[in-house]
């Protein structure tokens, strides 16, 4: 027997287990929370500028709404004095048969309307001329 | 092997990244660079220029005030119209045009063709008209043609009154009556409007912009009452058809105020179709017109003897023939008179008169015995005192000052002057005149204008001068020589049923360039109720025709009528006379 050398025995390394170290989760709250109010801040501002478009748009709208009755109020205001116009009514108050009195008797109301005739000798003496030839 | 090559490969590598790679930073330091430029810098610069760009400066027109009657009724007024204008070089069919818009304007068609071939980069079709018109114009979608809007005045009362109001021109610019006179203060401040605009020339409505406001022009509330100054008016134009005159005016006061409650002449104007007037009735000749007054001149003279104390009202004037020769050998006959020969208006006896009956019936030659008993100089100052011979200082452009033509070393001028020839005056005047004695003997200088309203609405008013040109006592005497005139004598058609009216009667040869004419300007000055005067009514008739030719005949009627509608208008009561 001869004798044969010992087969080299590969030492393996034993397994073992390490202590690694424990895989850290990322926290997502706070990105989560950063975009919502991101994107929030996003969208409100958006609809904020649309909302003030829209009423600057309205504005200009009733602006132009302000004038356009402003000049109609003008322009009736023109008809009327235009209608109201003496020189436009006396014709056609003649045409609707109205005419000046030709005859009128003044009423003579004690103590509110003094006949001066009466009152002031100088009237006699206007009177007597006027009755005069 | 393969490491050797990745070995010699690899500088190569490296030095193209390494140019990759500067180059990448020279660009972005560049790029860097022109950032700092453009945002630090230079952005100022930029930021200025970028805003010049789309920055608009435009000036806001302000609006031009309202002239108003004492009832705010417009009597001037400005609205919005738009005028109507070409880019010729965008026309495509030019005589197409013209005559599209000739029909809906009421242009001339020729004319309108004219323009739109005359070259010019742009050329107005129409001027302020009115809105639907251009809307109808612009329904047409005519190549070239467009409008924009324009402010354009507006005279609601159309003749009435037209020659006290005025004109502004199609500008805004005052040019005649009381828009001259009152322009600057109806005209108002224009305004600044910056805004910015897109390329397009749209607003940005965001976009932020100042704006001075225009200050509007102030409104005026004047002394014309609209119904009475159209009766004035139509009785002008009543007397010009009855009498068959050249001219008539007529100014009625307000006693106690001075303010001017009509003031009409014939023949007049439409002051919106003033282009289509000859220009001869433009002018408000009862402001600016002279005349000689003639017998209403004789209420200056009595009321300087009886104020004087020279005379009283039964003061008998002795030897009152109808004929008076001031120049000896002056009075040859009717026809052939020369200076110096005065006659009254009727042959009568030589008898001796009061003053009473000189002034009922119109006595040149007992108003001239009258004259000769006040100091010449007094006479003067009484006139002066009266308002002749300098202008009254209404509130109207262009105002006569009348004259007093007396030459000292002339002896016929004093009894010429006595008995209203050798003076010149204004209707206005004569009004003013008889409103002093009117107001206990307190002259009051007319005029037009109220009251002012700025933009706040605050009314500032206006304060007349004043002066006593004669005692109470004698302006209470004439008044009743004035009634007299009216109840017996040349006044007698200037009665009003109701009321106790005063005046006289005027009748003077009218002078022309080769001397006194057979022409006569008649006129009729007189107030009611006699008591305690309202209204003073001047009636000036310019040639009445032969039969018409006297004051009672053409003045005094026409007085009658503005006279009734005056007192009918400011409500005052009969004063116990019916008629």
């Amino acid at each position: 027997m001869t004798a044969r050398p010992v087969r080299s025995i590969t030492v393996r390394p034993r397994l073992r287990v390490l202590e690694g170290r424990r895989p850290r989760r990322r926290p997502i709250a706070p990105w989560m929370v950063f975009t919502l109010v991101v994107v929030v801040a996003f969208v409100g501002l958006a609809l904020a500028r649309t909302a003030l478009d829209r009423g600057a748009f309205e504005l200009a709208e009733l602006e132009a709404r302000i004038a356009q009755a402003e000049t109609e109020n003008t322009q009736l205001r023109l008809e009327i004095a235009r209608l109201e116009n003496p020189a436009r009514i006396a014709p056609l108050a003649e045409e609707l048969g109205f005419v000046y009195p030709t005859q009128r008797r003044p009423l003579l109301v004690s103590g509110v309307v003094v006949d001066m005739r009466d009152a002031d000798p100088r009237w006699i003496e206007i009177d007597r001329l006027a009755a005069a030839p | 092997m393969a490491a050797r090559r990745a070995a010699r490969a690899a500088p190569s590598v490296r030095s193209r990244l390494l140019v990759v790679g500067m180059a990448l930073v020279l660009a972005w330091a560049g790029l860097g660079y022109r950032l700092v430029q453009v945002q630090v810098v230079r952005a100022a610069e930029y930021a200025e220029r970028g805003l010049a760009q789309r920055l608009t400066r435009k000036t806001v027109a302000p609006t031009r005030g309202k002239i108003f009657d004492r009832n705010g009724d417009p009597l001037a007024m400005t609205v919005e119209a738009r005028s109507i204008y070409a880019i010729p070089d965008q026309v495509e069919d030019p005589l197409l045009t013209a005559q599209e818009v000739a029909i809906r304007t009421g242009g001339d068609t020729a004319d309108l063709l004219a323009a739109l071939e005359s070259g010019r980069n742009f050329v107005y079709l129409a001027r302020q008209v009115e809105l639907d018109v251009a809307q109808e114009v612009e329904a047409l979608d005519l190549a070239g043609v467009y409008s924009h809007p324009e402010a354009k005045r507006v005279y609601p009362a159309g003749t009435v009154a037209a020659q006290v109001v005025g004109v502004a021109d199609i500008d805004g610019n005052g040019i005649e009556g009381l828009e001259y006179a009152y322009d600057s203060a109806l005209r108002g401040t224009p305004g600044e409007l910056v805004l910015e605009q897109d390329p397009a020339g749209r607003v940005i409505p965001l976009a932020p912009r100042s704006i001075e406001p225009a200050i509007p022009g102030e409104d005026l509330v004047t002394s014309l009452d609209l119904p009475l100054q159209y009766t004035a008016q139509s009785t002008c134009a009543d007397t010009l058809e009855r009498t068959g005159a050249e001219q008539c005016w007529i100014v009625v006061l307000d006693a106690e105020t001075g303010e001017v409650l009509a003031m009409a002449g014939a023949p007049t104007y439409d002051p919106e179709l003033r282009r289509a007037s000859d220009g001869g009735s433009f002018s408000n000749f009862a402001v600016r017109d002279m005349y000689e007054p003639g017998s209403t001149q004789k209420l200056i003279t009595v009321s300087a003897a009886l104020d004087t104390g020279v005379a009283d009202l039964d003061t008998i004037i002795p030897d009152v023939a109808d004929t008076y020769e001031v120049t000896p050998g002056a009075c040859r006959s009717n026809e052939d008179d020369i200076y110096g020969c005065f006659r009254d208006f009727s042959p009568h006896e030589t008898r001796s008169m009061t003053v009473r009956e000189v002034f009922t019936i119109s006595s040149n030659v007992g108003t001239i015995k009258i004259q000769e008993r006040i100091p010449r100089d007094t006479l003067v100052e009484y006139m002066r005192r009266f308002g002749q011979g300098s202008p009254t200082g209404i509130d109207y452009p262009g105002e006569a000052p009348g004259a007093i033509g007396i030459d000292p070393g002339c002896s016929s001028c004093w009894a010429s002057a006595a008995i209203g020839y050798s003076v010149a005056v204004t209707p206005l005047q004569m009004a003013a005149a008889y409103a002093a004695i009117a107001n206990d003997g307190v002259w009051i200088q007319p005029h037009l204008v109220t009251g002012r309203i700025d933009v706040d609405g605050e009314v500032s008013t206006v304060t007349p001068e004043t002066r006593r040109v004669v005692s109470e006592r004698t302006a209470w005497v004439m008044r009743e020589l004035l009634a007299s005139v009216v109840a017996a004598g040349t006044g007698k058609a200037a009665s009003v049923p109701g009321y106790r009216v005063g005046g006289k009667t005027g009748t003077a040869d009218k002078y022309g360039p080769e001397g006194y004419t057979n022409q006569t300007i008649a006129s009729f000055v007189g107030m009611a109720p006699i008591d305690d005067p309202k209204i003073v009514v001047a009636v000036v008739v310019d040639s009445p025709a032969p039969e018409f030719s006297t004051g009672g005949r053409a003045a005094a009627p026409a007085f009658s009528v503005v006279m009734e509608a005056a007192l009918h208008r400011l409500g005052v009561t009969p004063d116990g006379i019916t008629g």
